[in-house]
């Protein structure tokens, strides 16, 4: 068992969890946090991605442990008080979800595919952002109006 | 406001206010107070008698609350789960063996009672305070196993000694029906100046939603109820048949889904989990939670699609189709638990040409497999890839151009309603017109300059069509409640179930076209037999065309009543009353009274006659044993990478007829959705299955689902052909979009590999299997 | 996953130590590919040591004629090095490609070296750069490091501190990602050395892993070009099959492969 601390969503957020606890069910169980979703066992789905010192990655892949004293964003921490991110906005607009179930991660990998390409001077082309998508598996939408969503999320943020 | 949120608004979606925050409520996401968690013992083997189960170690283990066998299920007087493989909607093709004989039903226990007949199948089910503690406990129960022979095949399963599943049955075929008329074809061919042949096995494939199968359920000792929490196609019917299962009355028994993360039919039965986690928590006194992770979904879930076709179509020497003939051989899996993808497809072999003679043999076999069930247009891909294949055959080897022979084949608006040769009424519909766009959008002008351009980047490109028609039908029974509410609100209770086709707005667009208020007043309730008790679910295209008919109905009933109490209220004759955007008026006497007002005066004043009073709801009930056929057009480019078999797709458009979109961004994206499944189909998945049943294929590592990089954008086209079988037009849009994509990707992979002359490649289309196809031509 | 005890260390040595404290131990890099094997109960340490927090064990350093990669540098910052591209951009290019964006971020050079895995990528650059994989306690050259199927060298409480490698005149990686994994079907790192020898690295394909392909070797040294390849075989006996590709299509992929890697290198400088 290990006493971790973390800030999530802004907030700090601590428990006593066994070592073996993935971060995905620390935030999901410990902390209540059920956007972040579990849709696979090896690590392709990409439904349980959120950030992680700004870095976008599974926390299915990981254990709550080896993230303590990071600082994780989830869906739930991405809209301002009650203004939606970009991107999120984007998904509505564009029709980029059908179940949701998949969303959450998706929106994750896109918010910082498109914060990574402003970094470094770049812009997004369709090519780019299917390949930015090869750790997000969606069933329902074809991932057509996702990748719309996308790109117009990243002419505003960009 | 009609005119922008009623029927044919693409409405930005009330339900993705709470997805896109993460604020969704799906199977996991419920917790119930003191739960305890579930684990499935499932067995490794295809096949296996099962000698001896000792649980005393596992049940021995701390936190532990209980290891369950079918024996002890058998022993507290529960029964196995319903099977009905022989019901159908009515418009379909019935299950009879042409012998005459009755189709045989071998019971279904939630846990294999004294043989696993598939690897995965449920053996123990193991409760305890987690799922770690659960995990580790269920390695310790001991299953004495004595091997079976299997198989998995399901044309080596048509030899008995193989692998016998049910010694009941003496055989494997469950299921030897004929359709159509054999004499007429044979006649047919007689005459036939050309005659083509398609050998060929359409893989099975797996929904693979992205929220796995998900069950919990609790008990309430005092009222004597079970409520079960699963997301699936409906909740009438697994609470019908936990009813059955565990011997409790309607009262007893409530179903509930929230959110569901996808579908596809693969959630539309009552699984095993359901009835165990239903039953440990009567047993327990508490509640009881599973989640299958995806790995056992692989083994659990039931699959889709696996039919071994032999067809045969003949023409005469101007390419008139004459007659076509096919046996139809369905992989049932262990259980017989559906036909239905055997026999929707069958009914629609003959596509939407003409043709004047078919017969097909229909048969159904168990294998040493998980069981099989409709997976999104169940049957239909199976029988499209036939006919679009053996046009494209038939060209080639009989001399005409492909797009000519559907030309020429196409029933003609003007013949519809139309009997084809398997007793299926079409309604409606354009063919050749959504062919000709389809035509049109493809743009075949600039496909030299496309075919060069992929040959400068060492590729070959090749085109491919494949028109569709298929049968929306499915349960015939729905039932609306709606409710006019005076502090502004309409409710809406209904029997379907959404799993991301969007029901929450559309319907509420439904609402807004007959009743006239803003979407933002009406309220969606579904999910929960508390609430709708009655309804047949959401499957096979039924859910917007029996919530436009129910909804209309009620809406009319509403509309009739209120006009009566806005007439004694306005003082005015009843033929001076329209309605009209949510208002009672009369233009000439300038009064109106608006729908909530209306409905609160009903609730609550006394002066008025009393069947005019009370609470201003409408509840309608529909029958519907007609179907309303979808159509479409498709048309792909792919580029071949001979030298590695590599196929990508480089342009999708897709024309598809719905009747009446309801709302045209959700119907795209459904359009989008279903051709992504059908490329996978065509390039990537299948279930795959050693010769004895070992499952190969058993994660995302083997099963390859479509990635955003393996598809382009996509051209949809709705087109809007009003189906004659429906009051309003519709004809369902969620199942065109996978229909021909299997077909006419291949089309274009091997028009793309014309030069090499192969008739046939292995589905799915894989590299190895592409490549394997062009060696051994080049090597003659 | 079975119960663990998680320990975070500082430094190599005290990694090494508390490895060597307990039994059933496992160093954790990225974890992106122990996480997994152990959530299906396949691995099944009691002590996992943290090699993350390690920062003498991070980062790239481009000396004139030496590459040197900490063992816990991501695969996102191989990619994504500009030092490193500027010498041997076939490297970065082979990095990109490893999983998807997030397994980038955690996945290390180190993690997969280790591992071994069949299919992996990084292995075959190894072999074909000539790499040196410097431990906690000595330099083990590629060709003595990779053994079999996930079996290296290393013993058990041995550690991984950099990849060294003099960067090739000419080199590059050509893979054909399985669908489904996207890990190789077949990867062939094809890498020519100041002195004009060429070495040839295989994975995805082999039987026994990762591996040289000699002939291919000799045949590109003599002569640079992709028809060099064209009459040299590749042994069919030991190529992998399985349900995604049989040993005959893999002969085929090797040789596909290769070219396409030469063709990928050829006219590029450095």
């Amino acid at each position: 068992m290990t006493y971790v601390s973390m800030t999530v969503n802004g907030r700090t957020a601590s428990a006593e969890v066994e070592d073996r606890v993935l971060l995905v069910h620390f935030l999901r169980n410990h902390l209540r946090l059920t956007g972040t979703h579990v849709g696979c066992d090896t690590s392709q789905c990409g439904a349980c991605v959120v950030h992680v010192d700004g870095k976008a990655i599974k926390s299915c892949t990981t254990l709550a442990v080896q993230m303590n004293g990071a600082s994780v964003t989830t869906i739930e921490g991405l809209a301002n008080g009650g203004e939606l991110h970009p991107v999120q906005s984007a998904f509505r607009e564009h029709h980029g979800l059908q179940c949701g179930f998949c969303t959450p991660g998706m929106i994750m990998t896109a918010v910082e595919m498109i914060e990574r390409a402003k970094r470094d001077g770049r812009t997004l082309d369709e090519n780019t952002i299917r390949h930015g998508l090869d750790g997000n598996i969606c069933r329902c939408t074809g991932y057509h109006n996702i990748v719309r969503a996308i790109e117009a999320a990243a002419s505003q943020m960009i | 406001m009609r005119k922008n949120s009623g029927l044919g608004a693409s409405l930005r979606r009330y339900e993705d206010d709470r997805l896109i925050v993460g604020a969704g409520s799906f199977g996991d996401d419920l917790n119930l107070p003191g739960q305890a968690y579930a684990v499935m013992v499932r067995s490794p083997y295809a096949h296996a008698r099962i000698i001896s189960i000792k649980i005393e170690a596992a049940l021995a283990q701390s936190g532990i609350l209980a290891v369950l066998t079918a024996a002890d299920y058998v022993a507290d007087g529960l029964k196995p789960v319903p099977l009905r493989p022989i019901t159908v909607s009515p418009p379909d093709i019935p299950a009879v063996n042409a012998d005459g004989s009755p189709i045989f039903i071998p019971p279904c226990y939630p846990l294999a009672l004294d043989r696993a007949r598939y690897v995965g199948e449920g053996v123990a089910w193991v409760v305890g305070e987690s799922i770690e503690l659960c995990k580790s406990a269920a390695e310790l129960v001991e299953v004495e196993y004595e091997e079976l022979k299997a198989v998995s095949d399901s044309r080596a399963a048509l030899d008995s000694t193989t692998a016998l599943l049910w010694d009941d049955l003496k055989s494997n075929v469950v299921l030897d029906g004929r359709a159509g008329s054999a004499a007429a074809v044979d006649e047919a061919f007689q005459r036939a100046r050309h005659v083509v042949r398609l050998d060929a096995l359409i893989p099975r494939q797996t929904g693979a939603p992205m929220e796995p199968r998900t069950a919990a359920a609790s008990y309430d000792p005092v009222a004597g109820k079970v409520t079960l929490y699963a997301g699936g196609g409906s909740v009438t019917r697994p609470r019908g048949d936990l009813m059955h299962m565990l011997n409790l009355s309607n009262e007893q028994v409530r179903v509930v889904a929230r959110d569901v993360g996808g579908n596809f039919g693969t959630k539309n039965y009552t699984f095993p989990e359901f009835a165990l986690s239903a039953w440990a928590a009567m047993k327990l006194g508490r509640p009881v939670k599973w989640n299958c992770e995806r790995i056992e979904s692989f083994l659990s879930d039931f699959h889709g699609r696996d039919l071994a076709v032999e067809a045969e179509l003949a023409l005469d020497e101007t390419g008139k189709f004459l007659a076509l003939r096919s046996t139809n051989l369905s992989n049932l899996g262990a259980y017989p638990f559906s036909f239905i993808p055997l026999l929707k497809g069958t009914e629609l072999m003959s596509s939407l040409y003409d043709i004047p003679a078919a017969s097909a043999r229909t048969m159904a076999v168990c294998t040493n497999t998980p069981p099989t069930a409709p997976l999104r247009s169940a049957g239909r891909p199976e029988a499209m890839f036939v006919m679009e294949r053996l046009i494209d055959l038939a060209a080639k080897k009989c001399g005409f151009d492909r797009l000519e022979l559907r030309r020429r084949n196409l029933i003609p608006r003007a013949n519809l309603p139309y009997n084809n040769p398997y007793g299926m009424e079409y309604d409606s519909g354009d063919y050749p017109g959504v062919f000709e766009i389809a035509v049109e959008l493809a743009d075949m002008a600039g496909f030299p300059e496309r075919k060069a351009e992929s040959e400068s980047r060492g590729l070959k490109r090749g085109i491919g069509f494949g028109n569709y028609i298929e049968s929306a039908s499915g349960a015939p029974h729905e039932r609306a409640i709606v409710t006019v509410h005076p502090e502004g609100k309409i409710s809406v209770i209904i029997g379907t179930l959404s799993a991301g086709q969007g029901h929450d707005t559309s319907f509420r667009q439904v609402v807004v076209e007959f009743l006239g208020v803003s979407p933002d007043a009406v309220e969606i309730r579904t999910g929960d037999t508390d609430v709708a008790t009655v309804g047949g679910g959401s499957h096979s295209g039924r859910s917007m065309r029996h919530a436009t008919t129910t909804i209309a109905k009620a809406s009319s009933e509403i509309i009739t009543r209120g006009t009566r109490l806005a007439a004694l209220l306005l003082q005015l004759p009843e033929h001076q009353i329209s309605f009209h955007d949510g208002k009672f008026s009369s233009p000439a006497a300038n009064r109106s009274i608006d729908l909530f007002e209306l409905a609160r005066v009903a609730l609550e004043q006394r002066e008025i006659p009393e069947d005019l009073r009370g609470v201003l709801q409408a509840t309608a009930d529909v029958h519907s044993t007609v179907s309303s056929f979808p159509f479409g057009s498709h048309v792909s480019e792919v580029e071949v990478d001979i030298e590695t078999g590599a196929v990508t797709v480089a342009r999708y458009a897709a024309v598809d007829d719905v009747g009446r979109a309801v709302n045209p961004m959700t119907v795209d994206g459904q359009t989008h959705g279903g051709i992504a499944m059908g490329i996978g189909e065509a390039l990537m998945e299948k279930c795959v299955y050693s010769e004895t049943g070992e499952l190969l294929s058993a994660s995302f590592m083997d099963y390859a689902m479509p990635r955003a990089s393996d598809l382009p954008s996509f051209t949809t086209h709705i087109s809007e052909v009003p189906s004659t079988t429906h009051p309003h037009g519709l004809r369902g849009g969620s199942e065109g979009g996978v229909t021909p994509t299997l077909a006419v990707v291949c089309n274009a992979v091997l028009d793309a590999l014309a030069e090499f002359d192969i008739d046939h490649i292995e589905l799915p289309l894989t590299p190895d299997h592409v490549w394997q196809a062009i060696a051994s031509r080049s090597s003659r | 996953m079975y119960s663990i005890t998680y320990h975070r260390a500082s430094s190599v040595e005290e990694a090494a130590s508390l490895l060597t404290s307990f039994e059933e131990g496992k160093f954790i890099a990225g974890g992106q590919t122990l996480i997994p094997t152990m959530k299906l109960r396949i691995a099944a340490p009691s002590h996992l040591v943290d090699l993350r927090h390690i920062e003498t064990l991070k980062g790239i350093t481009v000396e004139k004629s030496m590459v040197t990669i900490g063992a816990m540098t991501t695969h996102a910052e191989v990619a994504g090095s500009v030092e490193l591209h500027s010498v041997c951009p076939s490297l970065c290019a082979l990095a990109g490609g490893i999983g998807d964006p997030a397994v980038r971020y955690m996945g290390t050079i180190g993690g997969s070296v280790a591992n071994n895995d069949p299919a992996a990528d990084y292995p075959a650059a190894m072999m074909a750069l000539g790499a040196s994989i410097v431990t906690n306690r000595r330099t083990i050259v590629a060709d003595d490091f990779f053994k079999g199927l996930f079996e290296t060298a290393l013993d058990d409480t041995e550690i991984i501190a950099a990849i060294r490698f003099k960067p090739p005149v000419r080199g590059a990686y050509a893979k054909f990602p399985s669908p489904a994994s996207r890990f190789a079907m077949t990867g062939v790192f094809v890498a020519q050395a100041d002195d004009g020898i060429v070495r040839v690295g295989v994975t995805g394909a082999g039987l026994s892993g990762v591996f040289r392909q000699t002939g291919f070797e000799q045949a590109l040294t003599n002569d640079w070009s992709q028809a060099a390849l064209d009459n040299v075989s590749v042994d069919e006996s030991m190529m992998l099959s399985d349900i995604h590709a049989n040993a005959t299509y893999r002969v085929n992929l090797v040789k596909v492969m290769a070219k396409r890697a030469v063709a990928a290198a050829s006219g590029m400088r450095k």
